[in-house]
């Protein structure tokens, strides 16, 4: 789960160290304070969010971040994450490259589409704009956004005229 | 009202007298009952028949003049000693200046200093002037290991106390200089040689190895002279003296001697055994705490509970036949349905939260959320008039949510809960803020910071108040039955105990025979026989018709929860499963094997254990025996293992005196870092001396060596009276191996119980659960919880005991209301949750036509990973909902960042 | 509001102590138990972590953690 949330942080242009995951037990409290003391150090030496290497800028990253969470609580991910977790139990596999490939090759491009699907429909919400702007916003490529965005027409949820994208029953 | 219109004053008793008080008073603010009372040896009502100004005052009514004293007759079926310990006399502190010199105090007097809710409000000064001194002394050993007035034993406690009272100081005025002047530095406690040594690293305490014979004033100060053990004379000058009194018998220890029939020891404490150290002389009189013997609180602890069980075997057919039980008021639905009108409690925990956070500040803050309609800080919340009042309070306001920012919910929120039902409650309604715990003692420096954290926390707690919601209490019944892990010395008591108190016991020993470490000991440590105790023993455990004794065997698994456990025990390649209520785990330890001192390289270099062996065979191997050494604190003490094994040094002084009786002209040195007979055995250690058995301290940076040589062994050891290197030709070296714990891996993993960093299992609160661990329904004893004597292990076994029976004498145990639900609406049936659950806690079951998951309650631990993996988010954890854990997280981010 | 952001972080950034906001979800059990125990112990830490208790790391959704970070956490620790 933490791995999931890890690689969907990073797809939202955060940086993933800035999450941790460890480990100190009732009886390890000398442990937990130098885990601790180590954690908040690194982050102040990464700065504020928006403001480690790679990272996006802050308005934007938390647009990405609200598509974000629409995306972990949709079905779709949140079933393929499930039966990855079932994979891992079953086979007692729980080393950090079985999880990271699991999540990344099982998980992440449903949960990514997700995030990019409803982002998109975040921008559209503003008004109607093209697809390179699309693509900018939302960090995807032209060819994944097409994929993307074709079911939405489908669906009528979007539409296209002159090359710009915008929300059905919108001007 | 009454306290306020008294005319007569009276010293404070509980204060140290450092403060005055009025003839009707509360001792203190977390006495039990938390009522007030009248001096009647002060009160001019009572003596002259005149004042009643009280009476008139009192507007409830409560003071009744009229009452006279009354006798009264209870019927009982055992009777429990617990008067505590008494004062050292005033004639022995005078001898230090006390009551001559106004900044000579006792330790008692500077913790009332060190109070916050004491005289000084916590403020360190000096009595003479009241300006805070800049140099304080401690002189240990006042009225302790003195034989000139009388108290030749130790007290136990003293060095521990004082090393705590100096932290305090050095953390209220860091730039206080304190010296503590020991004799022997013994904090032989668990965990205490640890905390010593941060203190001293920490704080940058003086440790000084010397008695003080006397202390003068000079120019309104101090002036201490002492000599070290290098013979070299120093002086020094202090603003203020602790005297670390130490702890007497009971004043009136002859009345209840005589009153209860028992036999007192030589010094006027209760005379007890080894293998019975709860027991009076008298049968069906037992005793409990310092009364025993001077002891810290964690063993006090222990033995109030063992006792509890000794009484519970005596009258287990009894049991249930007078009792009592609670009846709490209706829950009000009504109320808990209306919107949020919270209550919010910070907790000053006295000078533990306020020294470090604004907790008016925190208490305004609180205020200012939205739902919060009552706001207070209490001094401290759990007391029980503070307890009452918050009943009180909710009451009053109608509360329907209540917030405790106060200490952790891992010790407390119990407390609180019972309160919230008291008054028609759902115990689910209360959150808490952890204030203390993870905020004012961990940033101690940075009281801002740690204000505004405190207000997070606070707000955050408030956050996730608004979306409690009401839990029911699942109940499940009890298998009344107990399985003992060990069958040493603990494990064999606890297995009598909890039998003798009416319920079946399995005992499992992984060795052929029980026994344990006991097997290899041939005295206890006060010389009576251990292999009659042992015998002893076993033949009780063996002819029990309630206990079934399993050796050869171990656990495999255990599964299950408090009340309802299934053990899978081996025995060989065969395995069978055992039902059990309750588990003690009683797993021992072992002798430590010693890596150094060139052990194994002659059978003339040998452990303590080694040489008790050889001893009960009989003499001759001492012979030819000259000088014989022994070496302390092998393996202890940051040599291979960081904590002090307790034991050995009293064993060495045991042995050594046995030695010395068998082989009169042999010369026998303790080459020792800090003689650690505490209690009682400090008689054994003064007469080792007065027999001649040389004892030489050495500081670990200069460690003794063992050289063997072509002819012989020689020990080279520094003399620091002489200060040169000293080398003895050794007939025989005795290491004193220390504790080592047990393979503990394993069964922590099993068990799922924590361990310290030394390997011995952890128990869930030092001093307030000290035979209980972190997993409900098990229980610790013996040297699996650390190195003791076997006085220590039997009465900890006791309390093991007693513990284990509660669950299984009331028959059934409540479930936290922490488990899942699921909601079979949204369920699809996909059963992600029921393949991932670690307790096979969640199941498929048909519901109409689909499948649909369910709960099974009384096995969820409420882990909650059924809920973060489900698909549909169809599963709910009670007390940690998706939404209270939002709402926390948009708490936490103090700006609107609700749904956009 | 871009450029007021823009000029907060900067002043953030250059500011010598800049304070982070780390939100910690830590395991009743384990995590939390140690904290409590650090208390005990009176080690000291920095004061940046606000801490939600839950009974095991399990609980954790991926929703909780990318929350955190929507709600403006410069960092998220989880301790189990």
């Amino acid at each position: 789960m933490t791995e999931a949330a890890r690689q969907l942080l990073e797809d939202c242009g955060v940086d993933q160290e800035r999450l941790a995951l460890e480990w100190a037990s009732a009886a390890e409290a000398p442990r937990f304070v130098e885990l601790i003391t180590g954690y908040v150090s690194s982050i102040k030496e990464k700065g504020p969010l928006g403001a480690a290497a790679g990272e996006i800028p802050r308005e934007e990253m938390k647009r990405r971040l609200s598509a974000a969470v629409k995306a972990a609580e949709a079905r779709k991910p949140r079933t393929l994450l499930g039966n990855l977790a079932k994979k891992l139990a079953k086979s007692g596999d729980y080393s950090p490259e079985a999880i990271s490939k699991g999540v990344s090759q099982k998980v992440l491009p449903a949960m990514r589409s997700e995030r990019i699907a409803v982002e998109a429909r975040m921008i559209l919400e503003e008004g109607p704009v093209d697809i390179d702007s699309l693509c900018k916003g939302t960090g995807a490529s032209a060819q994944e956004l097409e994929k993307i965005m074709a079911p939405l027409e489908k669906k009528g949820i979007v539409s296209r005229k002159k090359n710009k994208f915008s929300l059905a029953g919108r001007k | 009202m009454c306290t306020m219109y008294c005319p007569r004053p009276v010293v404070d008793t509980y204060n140290e007298r450092l403060e005055i008080t009025r003839a009707p008073h509360i001792d203190y603010a977390q006495a039990i009952p938390s009522s007030y009372y009248i001096d009647a040896k002060a009160c001019l009502r009572v003596n002259f028949e005149t004042c009643n100004l009280c009476a008139q005052t009192c507007t409830a009514g409560a003071i009744d003049f009229s009452q006279k004293p009354k006798n009264l007759e209870l019927e009982v079926g055992a009777v429990v000693l617990t008067p505590g310990f008494g004062r050292v006399d005033e004639s022995v502190l005078e001898k230090f200046g006390y009551g001559r010199y106004p900044d000579v105090l006792t330790a008692f007097e500077f913790e009332r200093l060190t109070c916050a809710s004491g005289p000084t409000e916590g403020h360190i000064v000096r009595p003479s002037d009241n300006r805070p001194p800049k140099k304080i002394a401690f002189l240990q050993c006042i009225g302790s290991r003195d034989e000139t007035c009388g108290n030749g034993y130790c007290s136990s406690v003293c060095c521990m106390y004082a090393i705590k009272e100096a932290s305090v100081a050095k953390e209220h005025e860091p730039d206080l200089d304190v010296s503590i002047f020991f004799m022997d530095v013994r904090t032989m406690g668990k965990g205490f040689d640890d905390a010593r040594k941060r203190a001293q690293e920490k704080y940058g305490i003086n440790v000084i190895r010397a008695r003080v014979p006397r202390v003068d004033q000079v120019d309104g100060r101090l002036a201490l002279t002492w000599t070290t053990d290098d013979g070299e004379h120093h002086s020094g000058i202090f603003d203020m003296v602790v005297l670390s009194v130490g702890l007497e018998s009971p004043e009136d220890a002859e009345v209840i001697s005589k009153v209860a029939d028992i036999g007192l020891n030589r010094y006027n404490f209760c005379k007890t055994r080894v293998d019975s150290p709860l027991s009076t002389t008298r049968e069906g009189v037992y005793v409990a705490g310092a009364f025993q013997g001077p002891k810290d609180i964690p063993e006090s602890v222990t033995q109030a509970s063992g006792v509890a069980a000794i009484a519970s075997e005596l009258l287990a057919d009894a049991r249930s036949s007078q009792t009592v039980s609670i009846t709490y008021p209706e829950e009000n639905k009504a109320l808990e349905e209306q919107e949020p009108r919270i209550g919010i409690f910070v907790c000053h925990c006295g000078v533990n939260i306020a020294g470090v956070v604004d907790v008016k500040a925190v208490r305004d803050y609180a205020a200012s959320l939205p739902g919060v309609v009552l706001y207070e800080d209490p001094l401290y919340s759990c007391s029980q008039d503070a307890l009452k009042s918050i009943a009180e309070k909710i009451k009053e306001n109608n509360l329907n949510r209540v917030v405790i920012a106060a200490c952790s919910p891992r010790t407390h929120e119990p407390l609180f809960q019972e309160t919230l039902r008291s008054v028609g409650l759902n115990p689910a309604l209360v959150e808490m803020a952890n204030i203390r715990d993870q905020c004012a003692w961990v940033h101690a420096q940075e009281p801002e910071a740690a204000t505004e954290k405190a207000k997070d926390l606070v707000r955050m707690a408030a956050a996730k108040a608004r979306l409690l919601s009401p839990l029911e209490q699942p109940t499940v019944d009890v298998t009344p039955g107990a399985l003992v892990l060990g069958g040493g010395a603990a494990g064999m008591s606890a297995a009598l105990s909890i039998a003798d108190q009416g319920y079946n016991v399995t005992l499992i020993e992984k060795s052929r025979q029980l026994g344990g470490n006991l097997r290899r000991l041939t005295w206890t440590l006060d010389g009576e026989n251990a292999k009659e105790v042992l015998e002893d023993m076993i033949s009780r455990v063996e002819e029990h018709p309630g206990i079934e004794v399993i050796t050869n065997s171990s656990v495999e698994s255990i599964s299950g929860y408090v009340g309802n456990f299934t053990s899978t025990i081996a025995t060989g390649k065969k395995t069978r499963l055992v039902n059990h209520g309750v588990t003690v785990i009683a797993t021992g330890a072992r002798e430590y094997k010693p890596k150094s001192y060139a052990y194994g390289e002659s059978p003339r270099i040998i452990t303590q254990l080694e040489l008790e062996e050889k001893l009960s065979r009989g003499r001759g191997f001492l012979k030819n025996a000259r000088n014989i050494v022994m070496i302390q604190c092998v393996g202890s003490r940051g040599d291979d293992m960081s904590h002090c094994s307790r034991l050995c040094c009293t064993q060495a002084v045991k042995n050594a005196l046995k030695l010395k009786e068998l082989k009169p002209d042999a010369n026998i040195y303790i080459l020792y870092r800090d003689m650690r007979t505490y209690g009682f055995y400090e008689d054994a250690y003064r007469e080792a001396r007065k027999k001649g058995i040389i004892f030489l301290r050495y500081s670990p940076d200069e460690k003794p060596q063992v050289i063997k040589q072509a002819r012989g062994i020689k020990v080279r050891t520094r003399d620091r009276l002489l200060g040169d290197d000293l080398e003895i030709p050794a007939s025989l070296v005795v290491l004193s191996a220390g504790i080592e714990p047990g393979e503990n891996q394993e069964l922590s993993k099993i068990l799922k119980a924590p361990l310290t960093s030394e390997g011995f299992f952890l128990e869930a609160h030092a001093k307030l659960r000290p035979v209980e661990i972190a997993v409900d329904g098990v229980y610790l004893c013996g040297l699996a919880h650390g190195p003791k004597s076997l006085e220590e292990s039997v009465a900890q076994a006791k309390a093991a005991a007693a513990k284990a029976t509660i669950p299984l004498a009331k028959g059934k145990v409540a479930v936290a209301p922490i488990v899942s639900r699921v909601d079979q609406d949204a369920c699809i049936g996909c059963g992600i949750c029921e393949s991932l659950c670690p307790f096979n806690a969640i199941r498929l079951s048909k519901v109409g036509k689909r499948k649909k998951a369910q709960t099974i309650t009384a096995s969820c631990k409420g882990c909650g990973i059924c809920a973060s993996h489900c698909p549909t988010i169809a599963i709910s954890m009670g007390g940690f909902t998706d939404e209270a854990i939002m709402a926390q997280i948009h708490a936490f981010s103090g700006r609107e960042c609700g749904e956009e | 509001m871009a450029e007021v952001n823009a000029a907060l972080k900067e002043n953030e950034m250059t500011q010598e102590g800049f304070d982070p906001k780390i939100l910690g979800f830590f395991c009743h059990w384990c995590c939390y138990a140690a904290a409590d125990s650090a208390g005990v112990s009176r080690y000291q830490y920095p004061p940046n972590v606000r801490v939600i208790r839950v009974m095991c790391t399990g609980r954790i959704d991926a929703r909780f953690v990318i929350e955190a970070f929507r709600c403006g956490a410069d960092g998220v620790f989880t301790g189990g």
